[in-house]
C-alpha cells in the first residue's frame, strides 16, 4: 500500500509556495523526456494526469477516460518540456532550411511552446509594424498624412496567423493519414509553427518604404519558408510518392507570404 | 441546543470549553495586524460547531464585553460570535464603517505595491513577498490603464478600452498558464496579482503620455516604464521555473508589456 502513495501524481497539486527549483529537477526532466516520448503523438493527452516514467502508475491507469486528460493542465506539460537552448536551436535550424535536420531535432520531444509564442509574436509584429509600414509608404506619396492606428490589422493578423498555424497542419495530418503515411499531429504543429519564425525579422525589414526592397525581402522569406516546409514534409512521406502534397504545402506557405505583403504592407 | 447532530462531548471537555470562552470574553485579544476577512486558510475558530453553554444561561459568568456586538440569541451564530469576538474580526467586518473596510484594502494595495514595484530587501525572496496577495490592486490598475488609453484615443474609444482590458486580463491568465505548463511552481491567483501590480509603471507612463502629446517624449517615457515593469516582474517569474527555462517564462511577459507599450505610443 505504501508504494502506491509514492507513485501518486503530484504535479497537478500546484498550490505550493513558489520555490527556486535547483539541480534536483534536472534528472527528473531528462528522465521524463526519454521515458514518455512515445505518448506525445497522441493529442489530446489520454491520461488523467502527468505520468512519471517507470512507476507502477503507468500500467494501472491506461484505461482512464479521455476527457479528464483534456481538462487538466498537468497533462499538457509534456508538450512544453523544452529548455531555452532547445528552443533557440530549433529556431535557428528553421531559418536555415537546406540542412534538413529539423525533423531529427523535434522527433523525440516536439514542443508546442514554439508554435504558440512564435504565432503570437508574429500577430503582434504584423499588426504594429504593418501600421508603421503603411504610414511610411503613405507619407512618401502624400507628405501630410496623419498617423492612424487601424485596429483592424490586429483582427486580421490574429485570424490569419492563428488560423493558418492551427488548421493547415490538421488538414495535412488527415490527408496523410488517409493516404496511409504515418503522421503525427504535434510534430506537424511544431513544424508549421517554427516555419513562421522567419516572417518575424522580415516583418521588421518590410517597414522600409521602398517597394522593390519589400518585394525582394518577402520573396526571399517566402521561398526559405516554403523550402523548409517542403523538405521536412518530404521526410514524413518517404514511403509513398506524395510529391503533390509537398508542393501544395510549399505553395500555401508562399501564398501566406504574399498575403502578408499585400495586406499589411500595401 | 440545535447542535444535536454533533458529536457528543466528554463531560470534562464541555467545562474546558466554558473555561476557555470565559477567558476569551474577559480579555479580548487584539490581533497583531489589522484583521482581514478570512481567505483561503484553515479556519481559526472551531467553536461554532461546539455547543456552548454560555449564551443561554443567566449570566453567572461576565457577559461579552464589546458593546458593538448585538445580543445574539440563536445558538448557531452565538458560538461564532463569541469566539470571533475574542479575535475581533469576523462579525466586525460586517458592522464596521465602510471607510474602515476601504482603508484596509487601500493599505494592503499600497503595501503590496511597495513590495513588488519598488526596490526593497524582500524582493529577492519571492515566497515572502506578496504573501498577502489581493486582486483589487490589479483590477484598479487594469481599469485605469484602459480608461487612460480610451481617453487618449480620438476615435473608437470604447473599442480601445475593450481591446486593452481584454489583452491585459487574458494576457495575465495566459502568462500564468505558460509558467505552469513549463513545469514551474506558482500559485495561480498570486501570479495574476503579481502581473497586475507590475502594470503600475505602465499606468504612470500612460498618464504622462495622455497629458503630453509629443511622439519622442512618448517613446522615451514608454521605454523607461517598460524597463521598470520588466524589472519588477523579473524575480518572481524567474524564481518560479527551473533555471534552464527562465528565458522561456520571461519572454511572454516582455512581449505583453511591449505590446501594451506600443498601444500607448500608437494611440493618437
Amino acid at each position: 500500500m505504501d508504494e502506491g502513495y509514492n507513485s501518486l501524481p503530484s504535479t497537478h497539486l500546484l498550490g505550493s509556495v513558489p520555490a527556486v527549483v535547483a539541480d534536483d529537477k534536472k534528472p527528473a526532466v531528462d528522465e521524463a523526456r526519454t521515458g514518455s516520448h512515445s505518448n506525445l503523438h497522441i493529442f489530446p493527452p489520454a491520461n488523467g494526469g502527468y505520468q512519471a516514467p517507470g512507476t507502477p502508475y503507468d500500467g494501472n491507469e491506461q484505461a482512464t477516460t479521455n476527457w479528464k486528460g483534456v481538462l487538466s493542465i498537468s497533462s499538457y506539460s509534456p508538450y512544453f518540456n523544452v529548455d531555452t537552448d532547445n528552443v533557440v536551436d530549433r529556431i535557428l535550424s528553421s531559418m536555415n532550411p537546406l540542412q534538413g535536420d529539423f525533423r531529427r531535432k523535434i522527433d523525440s520531444y516536439p514542443d508546442l511552446y514554439g508554435p504558440v509564442w512564435i504565432s503570437t509574436t508574429l500577430v503582434f509584429m504584423l499588426a504594429a509594424l504593418g501600421n508603421c509600414g503603411t504610414y511610411l509608404m503613405n507619407r512618401k506619396s502624400v507628405p501630410d498624412t496623419a498617423w492612424v492606428f487601424d485596429v483592424n490589422y490586429v483582427n486580421w493578423a490574429a485570424s490569419v496567423v492563428y488560423g493558418y498555424a492551427l488548421l493547415v497542419p490538421v488538414a495535412f495530418y488527415f490527408l496523410l493519414q488517409y493516404f496511409g503515411c504515418s503522421a503525427s499531429l504535434t510534430r506537424f504543429w511544431c513544424l508549421w509553427g517554427y516555419s513562421l519564425f522567419i516572417f518575424i525579422p522580415s516583418s521588421l525589414l518590410l517597414v522600409f518604404p521602398d517597394e522593390f526592397l519589400r518585394w525582394l525581402i518577402i520573396l526571399v522569406a517566402g521561398a526559405a519558408s516554403s523550402v523548409f516546409i517542403g523538405i521536412n514534409l518530404k521526410s514524413y512521406t518517404e514511403g509513398s510518392d506524395m510529391m503533390v502534397m509537398c508542393v501544395c504545402a510549399m505553395v500555401l506557405q508562399f501564398v501566406l507570404a504574399l498575403f502578408i505583403k499585400f495586406f499589411f504592407y500595401a | 441546543m440545535s447542535h444535536g447532530d454533533t458529536i457528543p462531548l466528554h463531560s470534562s471537555a464541555q467545562s474546558d470549553i466554558d473555561e476557555i470562552e470565559t477567558l476569551i470574553n474577559a480579555a479580548p485579544v487584539l490581533p497583531a495586524r489589522p484583521p482581514s476577512p478570512p481567505r483561503a486558510s484553515i479556519p481559526i475558530s472551531s467553536s461554532p460547531f461546539i455547543p456552548s453553554n454560555l449564551p443561554n444561561k443567566p449570566p453567572s459568568a461576565p457577559p461579552p464585553t464589546p458593546p458593538a456586538l448585538p445580543p445574539i440569541s440563536s445558538a448557531t451564530s452565538g458560538g461564532g460570535g463569541i469566539a470571533s469576538d475574542g479575535f475581533g474580526s469576523q462579525s466586525n467586518t460586517l458592522t464596521e464603517p465602510v471607510w474602515d473596510t476601504v482603508k484596509r484594502d487601500l493599505l494592503r494595495i499600497v503595501s503590496n505595491l511597495k513590495l513588488v514595484v519598488f526596490p526593497n530587501p524582500n524582493r529577492e525572496d519571492p515566497g515572502k513577498a506578496l504573501r498577502d496577495w489581493d486582486l483589487w490592486g490589479p483590477f484598479f490598475f487594469i481599469v485605469f490603464l484602459g480608461l487612460t488609453l480610451s481617453w487618449s484615443a480620438s476615435v473608437k474609444k470604447s473599442e480601445v478600452f475593450a481591446v486593452a482590458f481584454a489583452v491585459l486580463a487574458a494576457g495575465a491568465i495566459i502568462l500564468t498558464l505558460n509558467v505552469l505548463l513549463l513545469g514551474g511552481h506558482i500559485i495561480f491567483f498570486q501570479s495574476l496579482s503579481l502581473l497586475g501590480y507590475c502594470l503600475f509603471p505602465l499606468d504612470v507612463g500612460a498618464l504622462i503620455c495622455m497629458l503630453k502629446d509629443n511622439v519622442i517624449l512618448k517613446i522615451i517615457v514608454v521605454a523607461v516604464t517598460l524597463a521598470w515593469s520588466s524589472w519588477a516582474a523579473y524575480p518572481f517569474m524567474s524564481a518560479a521555473v527551473a533555471p534552464g527555462r527562465k528565458a522561456l517564462a520571461l519572454y511572454p511577459v516582455f512581449l505583453l508589456y511591449v505590446s501594451i507599450g506600443f498601444l500607448i505610443i500608437a494611440i493618437d
